[in-house]
Order: C-alpha cells, then structure tokens, then sequence
C-alpha cells in the first residue's frame, strides 16, 4: 500500500452556476488509516466538500488528489473506482426492500439474468461478520429501528471495496449508548485499516472519536490539526470565528422614535420553520436588531408574520403605531416594507425575466415610469441603469435575464429596487448568504445607511460576522423563542452566543 | 445590448437550421418513394408562393392559429398549463352559429354581436379549469383536457337537437345569414377580414404584455408565484384574469372561423386548432409578436402538404408528421425552459413524495 496522505485537497473551490460561493480554497490531507472529522456551521461548507470527495459535484478550482495521484472527480464511478462510501445524514435506503436487497442495490451478483439471492445474502451475512455489525439480512428495512438502519447503510457503503468511509452527521438520529457502540465499531474499522471521514458539529464527539480535526467556515478552511494538540475552547474559536473583535456599527442616537412593535405574537404551523412562540421584541428608527439562530428555529415564521404572508394566531403586530396584526402582503408593502429575501430567484426577483422588469416590479402607480396602465420604457431604463450604476451592478444591459448575473450582482440589484423608497421597515434575510466578499461590503453599507435614514431593521443570519458588525441588539431564536436579548457590545463574541443557538442556555 | 441581439440571432438561426434538417428528414424519404422526389420537394417548399390564390391559402389557415396561438401565450405566460384554448375555439364557433341562427340581428351589429357572445360562451372552457385550479389547487391541466371533450358534446347535443337543419343531409345547422358572415378579401380563397382582427389582437397582446403594468405583473405571477406573492401582487386575481383573456381570444377565433368560412355549423369533433395554437405558442417562445411568423409558418406547411395531397400522391397527413417533427426538436429547448412546465414537473414530484 502506498504511503503518504488518502486524499489531499489542494486549492479546491466550489462556486456554483447561480454565483454561490460554496468552498473557497480548501486545502488539506487526510491521512491513511485515520478518523478525520470535519467540524463547521450549517452552510459552512462541509456537505459541499464531501460532495465532491463522492464524485456528486465537481470542484470549480483546485484539485483532489487520491493516492498522491490527480483524480477526475466529475465522473460518476468515481467514488466506486477508488473505494469511497458514504454514509448520508438522510438515509437512502428503500423502505419496502429487504436488508440484502438494499445492501446489494447496484452492483447485485447474478447468474445470467437473474440476481443470484444465494449468494446476495451469503455476501451481506460476510460483511456482517467482518466488520462486526449485526443485522438480519432478510428483514424489511422499514421495520428496522434508526440504529439498524444505519448499520445497514454503513455495510452498503462498505460493501464495495470501501477504503475511505464518509460519515455526515451519523450521531444526528442516535441515542447515547447507540452512539456508544457506533464509536466502537468505527474504531474497529479504522483497527482494520479504514480511514474515515466524520462529519459533526458536536465537539465532544469529535474529540471521543478522531485524532485529526479540519474546521472549515464560510467555505474556507480554519484549519486542520492534531485533537491532541488544541483545547475545546481554541476549537470552539475556529468554528465560530476569530476572537478579533469585528468593528461594530455606531448608532447616531438611541432615542429614535419605535418604529416595528410585536407584542406575544404567536404562530400555529406544523412546521417548526414557521412556528414562533410568544414572541416580544420592539425596533426604533436607526435601528438594525440581529437575529441569531440556528436554521429552521422559527425565522420563517417570523418573516412570514412581518410581510403579511402568514397572520399570527395570537398576539399583536404594530408598524408606526398601526395595527398590522390581520395585514396582508400589499398593506405592508404600502406601509413601507422592503424585503431582502434569502432566495434570490424564489423570492426575490424572477429569475427568467430581464433586469429592467426586475428592477421595477412592484413599484406598481409609479407616475415617473408608467403613463396610464403604459410602461414608460425610456424612464424605465434610466431609472434601471441609475440603479446599476448605485450599487455597482456588473450587467451587460437591462435587457438581460436576471440570472445571467453572478449571485452578487443580482442580490445588489434587488437591494437596490428594495432600498429605493426609504423604507421603514427592512427584513434582510440571509442578505450576502453566497455572495463574493466585495458585494457582501456593498450591501452592508446600504443596510448601514438604511437604518441611518430612519429604518427599523430585522437582519436575520446565519453569519454570525455579519450579525456583529451590523446589529446594535441580537435576539437569539431556539424552538420559536426568543431565549437571549442581548446588546451588542465590544466582549460579545460568536463563541458566547454558542450555548444559546444550541439550546443550552436561556437568558431574559 | 448588442451581446443580446447577438444572443437572439443566434438562437434564431439555430431554430431555424433545425427546423430546416427536420422538415428534410421527414421529407426525403416520402420524397424519395415518388417517381420524381425533386418535385415533392419543390411543391412542399415553393409551392405554396406559387400564386396570389395559395399565399392567400396561407393567411387563411394562419388566422385562427395566430388567434389561439395568441391565447395559449397569454395563459401560458401566466403560468398555467390550461388547455382550455381547444374547448373555447369548438364553443365559440358553436355560440357565434347560434346566435346567427336564433337572433333575429341585422345590418351591422349582427357579425360583432355574433363575435361577442361567441367569445363570452367560448372563454368558459379556459375559465372554469383556470378558477378550479386557483380556488381548490386541482390541476389545470387534468380538467381542460377533460372538459374540453364534456364542452364538445355537450354542444353537439345542442347542435342536433337546436341547431339542427331536418332539411340537410347530415348533422349540421340552419344556414347562417348573409349578415352574420365576414366579407372575403381575396377573390378565389376564402381569406377573410378575420385575418386583420387577428393580426392587430397578436399586436395589441404583445403590447399588453411587453409595455403596461398589468403585462409585467402577469409575467411576474407567472414566473416567479413566490416572488409575487412577496411583492404583494394579487396572484389569483392576475392569474384568472389571464385565464378570462385567453380564453375570450380563443372563444373569439373561433366565431371568426366559423362566421368566415363557413355557411353552415357543422363541427362534430374537436376542430383541433386550439392545438395549434399550442404549438404555435410554444413555437413562438410565448412571445405576441412572434406568434404571427410562428402562424404564418405552421399555414405554410398545411398549404404545402395540401398541395402535395392535391398534385401528387402524398397524403397530406404529410403535414402532421412535420409539425409533430418540428415541435419535438423545438419543445426540446421550450419545455425546459418553460415556467409552467417545470411547474408542473415539481407539483408531480410533490405528491410523489407526499404519496
């Protein structure tokens, strides 16, 4: 067996059509024979790395190298040819076969035409054996407990060849002792000279099972280290963010008029995305309050009841001191809403029509750009091109479709049309999530200079930078609750916000 | 700018140099099972510019596919896949029959009138299916095509038992009044004023569409419904009145068909040019304007083919299969690209995964 790392990485970047920055320049090894874990944030890269290591994306820059050799990773036997399995987070077994059958799915032995069931199942009871996982070979899967379940989808992956074995997030679904006895087996692969790759968010199973820790963040790598050698706390800073304190934003006054007020306001939905739970907060003019919150913790509930697409099922919504409890969408618009949507296409813009219809819907009644029920196209396309000039919108024309801008630009150019009217109120959601750092600093200074021109803000992100830089006040959502309020001070950092995002800690 | 035109005539030449290797691949060999393939050939292609009388044939058979093809782009734009286009064309010809026949109408508000209440009657068929869809969430799709068959015999029913001459040999209605009719343009073709109506509607709805706000907001609905929906657009409002829109155009081409070419009512089948303007609309890329060149184009082919019926032995079902050719490779693209389509595909995943 050759020496030296399995896999390396070297420079790999990952920018998807729509201009998403996934992955930026990630380089590291993995060593033969090792349980590498990789930590890092939702979104901070780690599914899209693995992704590519599988063979189901490939990198936009950069290379991967296996066995010190340059591989192509676009083509579809990649991961097979070079014995790599993985273990999904979702698993992807089909319910109503049988243990063997799903284990055998793709690659089942046969004789002539037939699958030779014989020897299948003699094949699933040896691998088994071997790596010590017990599991009825003849069971239906869906009768199978979670634990069993993903015994099966561990033998699959290891049923052909597997050298490097990925696991995402396998902990997710488990329960302590099964936990437990999945860490051993584990350690008995890599006994037997596997290598595998362990994907967590949790440290202290990071720190239970592996030797070597790569933290990625924002798509970049932190850094890849010995466990040995760095304490909780210093890798708690990595994930996070960097201790340096990010210069925060300065407030012109503090006694601004409350422009946003919600008292108790409650949603009911079946989905915990949507459901927020007695929720209290208040914004002034000048004013940017940060939503921290791990994703699905009831941000979408809580735009939802701020944009009028959804009503709470309790407890009162007041804008400039006017009811909007019961208010639909174009009330708020009228009322002086602007939206920063997290999806671009979805909700933001529409992706096939061009930048100048883009640019102006909504502004229905506009007398300057519509004459009667006629668009004025001339004003249209100054106005549009004034826009594009503003915020620094690299396009070929007005004409062109909105998604043949990079993520970055066409985010700049909804800012700009949301931006135009001095809102009031401004929900930016996720604003930079995917866009390149230079359009990221553009739109934070508009967000800046919005609430200095009088706007309550709501910035709800993932980012927990951005989140510093910009809020004055963060709101930390879990379960649809608000469980922290905490001013945004020089010692709030990333890593104290942690222990709240996660559930731990509750502050009033 | 200049990279967009650029872009456009690419695009342009390229769906023009397949539909060029099409019509030859489904050609050549019918050709070539003739005594002389060269002159199958030329009277496909030349023939029908050979004479006045056959380029009249053309806008004649490009009047009721620019009409529908007009109303498919309108509902299609809005982001509904509601075939309803062929039951309004089949009812509004049947309304435009009766009211010639029942109202005792003269002088000149006798053919608006006839037009009008064909249109009204005819826009039920894209109506219904469109509220059905906005109100309960049932597929458009599913209910056009089903109600699109219940409208036909439903109005045959009428036929026979209203509208019915006793005195004709067959199934068909009273005469229609010399008043009702459209004037002939064109000496030795049936070419009638039909065809201006349907020139300025595609120009009109092109103008609709591309230049007022309630074109950009259709487009909008139809696109992007989240994005609507964020912008505060009233999305069902928008969404039916486009359903209304086309479907009065389609119920308004068929009056005119019928009050243009015909002395009697005698349609006991679906006509079939609510199809065509489907695949005139797909055609045409959605696009008002380019639903004329697209209608000229598909009536040049059927003259084409009637002419190869008439002079040679190919049968003119020659034009289907041509039709059929050109718009499997032209959907290749369409479809994928096409809002209501990829809609669709996603509403069928969403009840797999549900199911």
């Amino acid at each position: 067996m050759a020496e030296g790392p399995i896999v390396s990485f070297r420079q790999v970047g990952k920018t998807y059509p729509n201009g998403t920055v996934a992955l930026t320049d990630a380089s590291f090894d993995i060593r033969r024979g090792s349980i590498h874990a990789i930590c890092g944030e939702n979104g901070a890269g780690k599914s899209t790395l693995m992704k590519i290591l599988f063979g189901l994306e490939s990198p936009s820059a950069g290379q991967v190298f296996i066995d010190g050799a340059a591989a192509d990773t676009a083509t579809p036997d990649f991961a097979g040819k070079h014995g790599i399995g993985m273990v999904h987070q979702h698993f992807s077994l089909v319910p109503i076969l049988t243990v063997t059958e799903n284990i055998i799915l793709g690659h089942e032995p046969r004789s002539s035409i037939f699958i030779d069931r014989t020897k299948a199942r003699r094949q699933v009871v040896e691998l088994s054996e071997r790596f010590d996982l017990a599991v009825d070979p003849d069971a239906r899967t869906d009768t199978l407990s979670v634990a069993a379940q993903q015994k099966v989808e561990i033998l699959k992956a290891l049923s052909r060849d597997t050298r490097l074995l990925i696991l995402d997030e396998p902990t997710a679904v488990l329960s302590p002792p099964e936990i437990e006895e999945l860490f051993n087996r584990l350690r008995d692969l890599r006994a037997a000279g596997m290598t595998i790759l362990f994907i967590s968010h949790k440290l202290h199973e990071v720190r239970a099972l592996a030797e070597t820790v790569t933290v990625l963040r924002a798509g970049k790598v932190v850094g890849t280290t010995p466990l040995a050698e760095v304490d909780d706390a210093e890798i708690t800073r990595m994930v996070m963010g960097r201790d340096v304190d990010v210069p925060r934003r300065q407030r012109q006054t503090t006694s601004a008029p409350v422009v946003l007020e919600l008292a108790k306001v409650s949603t009911r939905s079946h989905d915990p995305a949507d459901r927020i739970e007695d929720i209290s907060l208040s914004i002034r003019a000048d004013e940017i309050v940060g939503i921290a919150g791990v994703d699905g913790s009831g941000q979408r509930g809580l735009v939802s009841v701020l944009s009028g697409l959804m009503h709470p099922a309790s407890g009162s919504i007041r804008l400039s001191g006017a009811d909007m409890s019961r208010a639909a969408a174009p009330a708020w618009r009228k009322a002086g809403l602007a939206y920063l949507p997290a999806d671009r296409y979805a909700q933001g813009g529409t992706a096939s029509l061009s930048l100048a219809d883009n640019a102006i819907a909504g502004t229905d009644g506009d007398k300057a750009l519509q004459w009667g029920p006629f668009l004025r196209r001339g004003a249209i396309r100054q106005r549009v091109q004034q826009m594009i000039a503003d915020y620094a919108v690299r396009a070929g024309g007005t004409g062109e479709r909105l998604d043949s801008l990079s993520g970055g630009n066409a985010q700049k150019l909804i800012a700009a049309r949301e931006l135009a009217g001095s809102p009031k109120l401004l929900i930016a959601d996720q604003p930079t999530r995917g866009v390149d750092v230079a359009a990221a600093a553009l739109l934070h200074g508009r967000i800046d200079q919005a609430a200095r021109n009088g706007a309550a803000v709501l910035l709800i992100t993932a980012d927990l930078d951005e989140l510093l830089r910009l809020a004055d006040r963060v709101l930390v959502l879990f379960n649809g609750r608000i469980v922290a309020d905490l001013a945004n001070h020089a010692g709030l950092t990333p890593a104290a916000l942690g222990p709240y995002m996660l559930g731990l800690e509750k502050a009033s | 700018m200049t990279r967009s035109i650029l872009a456009g005539l690419t695009e342009f030449a390229l769906t023009a140099l397949v539909i060029v290797l099409v019509i030859l691949a489904v050609l050549v060999p019918v050709a070539l099972s003739q005594p002389d393939p060269f002159e199958v050939l030329r009277l496909f292609v030349l023939g029908p510019f050979g004479t006045i009388r056959h380029m009249g044939n053309i806008l004649e058979a490009a009047t009721p596919a620019m009409m529908t093809g007009l109303a498919a782009t309108i509902i299609f734009r809005a982001g509904m896949f509601n075939l309803g286009v062929e039951g309004s064309f089949f009812l509004g010809g049947l309304a435009a029959a009766a009211t010639a026949v029942l109202l005792p109408l003269t002088g000149f508000v006798a053919t608006p009138a006839a037009i009008l209440v064909g249109a009204l009657v005819g826009s039920l068929a894209c109506i219904v299916p469109g509220y059905l869809r906005v109100r309960f969430g049932a597929s458009e799709m599913v209910n056009s095509l089903v109600l699109n068959f219940a409208f036909l015999f439903a109005g045959v029913y009428f036929l026979n038992y209203v509208l019915r001459d006793p005195n004709a040999g067959a199934l068909m209605s009273y005469k229609l009044p010399a008043d009702f009719t459209l004037d002939r343009l064109l000496q030795g073709t049936r070419l009638h004023t039909g065809v201006i109506i349907a020139f300025v509607a595609c120009i009109l709805g092109g103008i609709w569409l591309y230049g007022t706000r309630s074109g950009l907001n259709v487009r909008i609905v139809g696109s992007s419904p989240g994005f609507a929906s964020h912008l505060g657009l009233a999305s069902s409002k928008l969404l039916m009145q486009a359903q209304v829109a086309g479907g009065l155009i389609a119920g308004m081409a068929g009056a005119i068909e019928v009050l243009g070419l015909y002395s009697r009512f005698s349609w006991t089948a679906l006509p079939g040019l609510g199809w065509t303007g489907i695949t005139v609309a797909i055609l045409a890329r959605e696009n008002p304007f380019l639903v004329i060149p697209a209608a000229l184009f598909l009536a040049y082919l059927q003259v084409g083919g009637d002419m190869l019926a008439r002079n040679l032995d190919v049968p003119s079902e020659i034009v289907g299969l041509v039709t059929a050719a050109i718009l499997l490779a032209v959907t290749a693209a369409a479809i994928f690209r096409h809002p209501a389509f990829l809609r669709l595909i996603r509403d069928i995943k969403g009840q797999e995964r549900g199911a």
